[in-house]
Formats: C-alpha cells, sequence, structure tokens
C-alpha cells in the first residue's frame, strides 16, 4: 500500500514538474527528494547525508543490490569510451573509485599492446637498442594519460583514496573534492568527463552540464552512466517490485540504513528518461548526442561531444 | 558561481570546433546534396564530396543546423582525412583517427565519434578514391569531346581506369590487407559493397555502356572480377612500379574481351546447329512422306 501511494505521488510530481526547463530552475522551492519535495538547500544537504551514511558499505551495497552486474555496466561505460593513453579524464562523483581504477588498468593494457607491436617491427635490433627502447620516458606504463576524480562527499573520497592504496594504484591518479554544478578548473582542460551514477543525486543538472561543456576540450567527450527508463511493461513491473520491495530491505539488514536505500529507488523513478536527458545534454552545447540502453532501459549510457 | 550563458538556438552558438563554411573552400552542402542523392552521375559534381552524397543527420538536431557553419559530417571528413596520413604507422585503427584529430587541434576523444575497428576511416578512403577516380574520368571525356585526344578502345580504357584507380592504394599498400578484412566484416559488407558498385558503375558509364538489357548486369559482374582479382594480386606484387600487377590486369582484359566474342561465336555456333538440326528433321520428315507416298 505504501509503495502503491509513492507511486501516485510520483505520478503527481512528474505531472507538476512537466517542462523541463522548470525542472533545473527552481529557485529555492519545491525540488524532488526521492518521492518528497523539498528545497534546493534541503536536498543538497539530505543528499551529502546520504552519501556520508553509505561510503564505507557503498561498494558491498552495490553489488548485492545489482547481483555484480554493475561492474559489467562501469566495464562497458570505459570500453566504450575507448581511451588511447595520453587521455586526461574527469572522473565526476566518481566517489570509491571505480571508473578510475578501471580506466588504468585499460590504458595500461593498450600501452602494453603498443609497446609490443613496435618491438616486433624492430626485429633485428641489438640488445644494446631494445634496452634503449625500454628506457625511453616517453613508452611510460601509463603514456601520460592522468584520471582526476572528484567528488562533493568528503567520506565517499576517504573511501575511494583508501581503495586505491589497498589496490597498488598510484600514478596517474588525484582525488579532488568539488561539486559537479561548479567544477575547480580552467576551462578546455579535460578529453573525457565521466559521470557514472552520479549525475542523477546532482541538483541543477542542467549547470553541471554546462560545467561539463566547459571543462573538455574541444573534441571532448561526455559519457553519462545512469539508471533510466525501462519501456518494456512486464520488465518494468517486475523491476519495480525488486526496487521497492527487496532494495531497502537488503539496505536495512546490510548497511543498516533502509532510508538512504529507499531515497535511492525513488530518485531512480524520478530521473528524466533517455530522450529527456539527451535533449539537456544538447541543450547544453553538446554535438552527436546519443544514448544506448543497457539491460533493456534498466541503465542508461548517453555520450555527446563538445564540437 | 560562474554564470554562462547558452543561446537557446543551437544554430546560433558559437560552437568551439565547427568553423564558418565560408572559411573553406567548399560549395554549400545541402542544395548539392539532395541533387547527388537522385543523380547517380551528375555532369560536374564537386571533387570533395563522397559519391554517396553527405547523409542527413540523424542526432535530432537537423532542421537547426545553421547553414553558416559547417556540419558535424563535415568536420568528421576533415578529421578521417587527417587521419589518413597515421595510417602507414598505425593502421586502420582508432589511434590513426585520434592522431588526425590532434593535428586538427581536437582532443582524442573525438575519435570515439568513429566506429572503433576503423571501418569509418576505410570507407572514407575508398570513397575519396572513387570521387577522384570520377573526378579523372569526367576530365578525360571532356578532352575526348572538345577533340584533344583520341577515344580509347573499350579494352583499354577499362585497363587504365583500373589501374589508375588501384595506383590510389599505393601509399597505403603496407596496411590495404588489414582494410581489406575490416570490410569484409558482415557489418561493413552491406556499405562497402555499394561502394565498389558504384565505382564499377561509374567506370562503364564512362566507357560509354548504354545497354539496357542483360549485358548491363553481365559487364559489370565481370568487371568487378577483374578489379578485384587485380587488388589481390597487387597486394602480393613486389616487382618494380608494380609492373606484374598491369601485365595480369591486362591479361584480364584480353580474356574478358574474348569472352564477349566467344560468347556470341557460341551463340551464332549454336544457332547453327539448331538450324542444322531443323534442316534434317525437315529432311527427314520430307523423306518419310515421301516414302509414304510411293
Amino acid at each position: 500500500a505504501a509503495v502503491r501511494l509513492c507511486r501516485g505521488r510520483a505520478l503527481l510530481s512528474r505531472v507538476r514538474g512537466a517542462p523541463r526547463l522548470l525542472r533545473g530552475l527552481a529557485a529555492g522551492p519545491e525540488m524532488h527528494f526521492g518521492f518528497q519535495s523539498v528545497t534546493e538547500e534541503e536536498r543538497r544537504e539530505k543528499i551529502y547525508q546520504v552519501f556520508e551514511n553509505v561510503a564505507k558499505k557503498y561498494d558491498v551495497m552495490n553489488d548485492s543490490m545489482t547481483l555484480g552486474i554493475h561492474r559489467v555496466w562501469k566495464d562497458i561505460l570505459v570500453h566504450k569510451m575507448n581511451p588511447s593513453p595520453g587521455t586526461l579524464l574527469l572522473d565526476v562523483a566518481g566517489g570509491t573509485g571505480d571508473i578510475a581504477f578501471r580506466f588504468i588498468n585499460y590504458v595500461r593494457s593498450v600501452r602494453e599492446r603498443q609497446l609490443q607491436r613496435k618491438l616486433k617491427h624492430h626485429q633485428n635490433l641489438s640488445w644494446q637498442e631494445i634496452f634503449e627502447n625500454y628506457q625511453e620516458d616517453k613508452f611510460s606504463t601509463l603514456g601520460d594519460s592522468q584520471v582526476v576524480v572528484c567528488d562533493i562527499n568528503r567520506e565517499m573520497l576517504k573511501v575511494g583514496k583508501q581503495k586505491a592504496q589497498h589496490l597498488g594504484y598510484s600514478e596517474g591518479l588525484s582525488w579532488v573534492l568539488g561539486n559537479a554544478e561548479e567544477l575547480p578548473f580552467d576551462d578546455d582542460k579535460f578529453d573525457v568527463y565521466t559521470i557514472a551514477f552520479g549525475i542523477r543525486n546532482v541538483t541543477r543538472i542542467d549547470l553541471a552540464l554546462q560545467e561539463a561543456y566547459r571543462v573538455l576540450k574541444p573534441g571532448g567527450r561526455f559519457l553519462c552512466l545512469e539508471f533510466s527508463h525501462v519501456s518494456n511493461p512486464l520488465l518494468s513491473r517486475l523491476y519495480d517490485l525488486y526496487s521497492f520491495q527487496v532494495i531497502p530491505v537488503l539496505g536495512e539488514v546490510i548497511a543498516g540504513d533502509w532510508k538512504s536505500y529507499q531515497y535511492l529507488v525513488e530518485s531512480i523513478r524520478q530521473f528524466p528518461p533517455q530522450e529527456e536527458l539527451k535533449a539537456m545534454i544538447e541543450d547544453a552545447g553538446f554535438f552527436k548526442v546519443d544514448y544506448e540502453n543497457l539491460n533493456f532501459g534498466i541503465v542508461a549510457i548517453h555520450s555527446g561531444f563538445k564540437l | 558561481v560562474r554564470c554562462q550563458r547558452y543561446p537557446p538556438l543551437r544554430a546560433l552558438q558559437a560552437s568551439a570546433v565547427l568553423r564558418r563554411v565560408s572559411d573553406e573552400h567548399k560549395k554549400e552542402p545541402f542544395t548539392s546534396s539532395s541533387q547527388q542523392q537522385f543523380d547517380p552521375h551528375p555532369a560536374g559534381h564537386q571533387p570533395e564530396q563522397e559519391p554517396q552524397g553527405p547523409h542527413p543527420s540523424y542526432t535530432g538536431q537537423g532542421g537547426q543546423e545553421s547553414e553558416d557553419y559547417e556540419s558535424e559530417e563535415q568536420l568528421q571528413r576533415r578529421i578521417l582525412t587527417a587521419a589518413l596520413e597515421f595510417v602507414p604507422e598505425h593502421g586502420w585503427t582508432a589511434e590513426a583517427i585520434a592522431e588526425g584529430a590532434k593535428t586538427l587541434g581536437l582532443s582524442v576523444a573525438a575519435a570515439g565519434m568513429f566506429h572503433s575497428d576503423g571501418s569509418d576511416l576505410i570507407l572514407h578512403f575508398v570513397s575519396e578514391c572513387n570521387a577522384k577516380l570520377s573526378e579523372l574520368l569526367e576530365k578525360e571525356q571532356k578532352l575526348v569531346q572538345l577533340g584533344e585526344a583520341e577515344k580509347k578502345p573499350t579494352d583499354e580504357f577499362l585497363r587504365d581506369a583500373v589501374e589508375a584507380r588501384l595506383r590510389m592504394l599505393i601509399p597505403y599498400i603496407e596496411k590495404w590487407p588489414q582494410a581489406l578484412s575490416i570490410l569484409l566484416l558482415p557489418r561493413n559488407i552491406p556499405s562497402s559493397l555499394s561502394l565498389l558498385t558504384s565505382m564499377i558503375d561509374d567506370i562503364w558509364h564512362y566507357a560509354g555502356d548504354q545497354s539496357t538489357d542483360f549485358n548491363w548486369y553481365t559487364r559489370r559482374a565481370v568487371l568487378t572480377g577483374i578489379y578485384n582479382t587485380t587488388e589481390l594480386v597487387m597486394l602480393q606484387d613486389s616487382s618494380p612500379d608494380f609492373e606484374d600487377t598491369w601485365r595480369f590486369l591486362e591479361n584480364r582484359v584480353a580474356d574478358a574481351m574474348n569472352m564477349s566474342n566467344t560468347a556470341s561465336q557460341v551463340q551464332s555456333t549454336g544457332e547453327a546447329v539448331v538450324q542444322g538440326l531443323m534442316g534434317a528433321a525437315v529432311t527427314v520428315s520430307n523423306a518419310e512422306t515421301s516414302r509414304a507416298l510411293r
């Protein structure tokens, strides 16, 4: 019964907030926090608290809620990015570093393949020349690629840094505290901007998109991985059932926090569907905007270029 | 808070990279493209345009594209053209495209606009070569029309056209086998096949073929076979300036000419045989009738 009530309210708020522009331009009043309606400031605070609470159990909960499939989604995102060595990546809302670590792994393996190919061409080198090839500074294992992980939440960054240390990632990685709506970076700096499962929690999505446009180099790419709208009706019902009945329970059992996971599930329902997000990205100035549905729309990857 | 104003109309937006078309020496792409889509042999089509014409934009911004700024397709073509010079080093890969984008001042991430197997680069190169070939044949035709050159016999014309087209592969010949294998992937076959058939069609058109019967198909099939086999021979030819390849080409074209003669000979022989049989049958039946009457 509680679920049905919530869904009714969700429909109402969706009808009220129909014009896309209005949704982002709330001057103080009516914003959504899950299915509740709060002010902008309240929303930012509440979201900060949510992530402060879940930070330590974030990865465990991700695995149990999505049955490990979130790893595949993140792999697909990095494969779609297909970064070449020398790429500068900005991972916003990248808290615990999942995308950053995958990026580093990918670039490392591309670099190794490049090195192998280079050596294959030099079949008749003397040992001296081969030695010199290995010594070349420009053949570093990462090839000057770098990733900057930016997150608004100190706790999430703390967990991320600990993970990096634990897994042995040190080179080419930096951690910055910052707000996606107002990034502490100069214009035209980054090759790729990613935001994985973070844009849903941004209060002013249009500002975040504008900031993304600003910090990207010309030709740079914007990639957004986020929960989205399932159009298949049967799957949608199963998904709703799972979301509202199972996930908050898991939250209580594993992390001792029902409300944060109730917020999570509600925020997914409140988030604009694929086409709407695509239009918002185009409004920010990106070209060749497209999206790819994963798992029938449970998750979608949006991509745009600053041309 | 940094205040940035983004005007609502995308057409007016000062794009970071797409530059004014007036800066380039190309004509307005939109008017000529619609012509190209329906007219397979335009009288004087632009050398830089692919024979297929620029595709309509599918990103949903179509109606708003300003005619002052270059379109995304034009930018993509510029990137691919710039990427060609990196092909001998990196092969037909996304890396070459990334290097090409870098030379234009774009981020390496711009290579993400294209498919990761490098097929976009190859298809772009093939269509550019086809366009160059058409331009060449057009020029030759003009010279013949003006009376400044002799009209070549068909076999020589075909030989020269195929040789000219294959010579365009020479700078990339090391990596061409890789390109062919990518073009044969099921995903790419429709596009590569259509580029091939339009090129062959072009050559026959300029050779003066105006057939409207089954010959149309036979001629194109034969020339496609000649072109493909010569291309394969060229890939493993190590003679100076590919002499062996051109000799092979000469022989194949001669074979094709003989075959058409043989075909008509076979037809007339067949007709003669049939007539002979008919005659024999009539004679036999006359003989039977006269025997019956006796």
